[in-house]
């Protein structure tokens, strides 16, 4: 069984026929409105079968591409943020310092000796090289930075007894 | 880009440019504080043989010592610093040196100056230090002058043979 809807819009394009049509006039008597209906509704058929709104496409592939395109180039696109070329200026002080902290470090740490230990003194005594003069001897260097001396300080030499004199 | 080694070439000549006399001769820059002897002056190097003992009533240094003894203290330990013998000796740089400050340590010096900035117009000495006729060691040493250098020898008796070595001008 069609719905009533749907067999008024039948009825008024003039599609019913036969024991439909009869069945159709019966419930039509119940509702007397959709019959006063029935004069507007076909002259909005008559007015849209004789002036159709939409006209036939030729190429629909065609338009829905331009109409994609278009959309697309209308669309905002998100803004990209734009990176600049150089650091700002708070940026390059902070590496600047940054460099020159690291500089300080590096020159404290690696630096055999450092700032503190300069010395300021005219002490000059450096030991280039050493050569023990028998296998029984070791000659070794020491400094003392504080007292300014220097020592070549050999080992393995011969006792000499206090009787020996050292000035005969 | 093509432009890099132009701009570089061009900062290159320039930096020269710079760099030369007005007249455009090169010249070469000498550290100002080395020093250079004054014509006829001669340097002289002076050795001593100290004995460092512990006695418990020290006796004062001598004055050839007065300057060392308190550094001599704090690295050898000892309160009493006596000069068995000194020597001094003109520095010839074209021969050998022999400095005999006692018999028993002779020490055999070779000198030639050094251009080295902290030495201050001291000496590259190559030195030979015997005892008797045994050598010791043999060392290479950049001496300032005023700047002592210290040879710790062998036991002496219950106390220690110093040898010292320093350039005078």
């Amino acid at each position: 069984m069609k719905p009533f809807e749907e067999q008024f819009t039948a009825w008024v394009d003039g599609k019913l026929t036969g024991p439909e049509l009869a069945e159709f006039e019966k419930q039509l008597a119940e509702h007397p409105e959709a019959a006063a209906e029935k004069e507007g509704a076909l002259k909005l058929g008559k007015l849209l079968r004789e002036h159709p709104t939409v006209p036939p496409l030729g190429n629909p592939d065609f338009f829905n591409h331009q109409l994609m395109q278009r959309i697309a180039a209308e669309t905002p696109r998100p803004v990209e943020k734009k990176r600049a070329f150089f650091w700002s200026l708070p940026r390059l002080a902070w590496a600047g310092a940054a460099c020159l902290a690291i500089t300080l470090v590096l020159f404290q740490t690696t630096i055999p000796g450092g700032v503190k230990h300069i010395d300021k003194s005219n002490y000059f005594a450096q030991v280039v090289e050493n050569w023990p003069g028998n296998p029984n001897v070791s000659a070794s260097t020491v400094y003392s930075p504080d007292d300014n001396v220097t020592v070549v300080w050999l080992d393995g030499l011969d006792y000499i007894p206090a009787t020996y004199a050292l000035n005969k | 880009m093509r432009l890099w080694p132009a701009i570089l070439l061009l900062l290159g000549l320039t930096g020269l440019l710079l760099a030369a006399e007005p007249d455009g001769v090169m010249t070469l820059s000498i550290p100002k504080d080395v020093h250079h002897p004054l014509p006829g002056k001669v340097d002289h190097i002076w050795s001593g043989v100290i004995v460092a003992t512990n006695p418990e009533n020290p006796k004062e240094p001598p004055p050839e010592l007065r300057e060392f003894a308190p550094r001599l203290k704090r690295v050898f330990g000892y309160n009493q610093f006596e000069l068995a013998g000194s020597a001094t000796q003109a520095i010839d740089e074209l021969t050998e040196n022999w400095l005999v400050p006692s018999p028993i340590f002779p020490l055999s010096v070779r000198a030639r100056r050094t251009t080295s900035k902290e030495a201050r117009g001291g000496y590259l000495l190559n030195l030979q230090l015997f005892q008797e006729k045994r050598p010791l060691v043999d060392t290479e040493v950049k001496l300032a002058p005023g700047s002592p250098l210290f040879i710790r020898g062998p036991q002496y008796g219950k106390g220690q043979v110093i040898i010292v070595l320093q350039v005078q001008h």
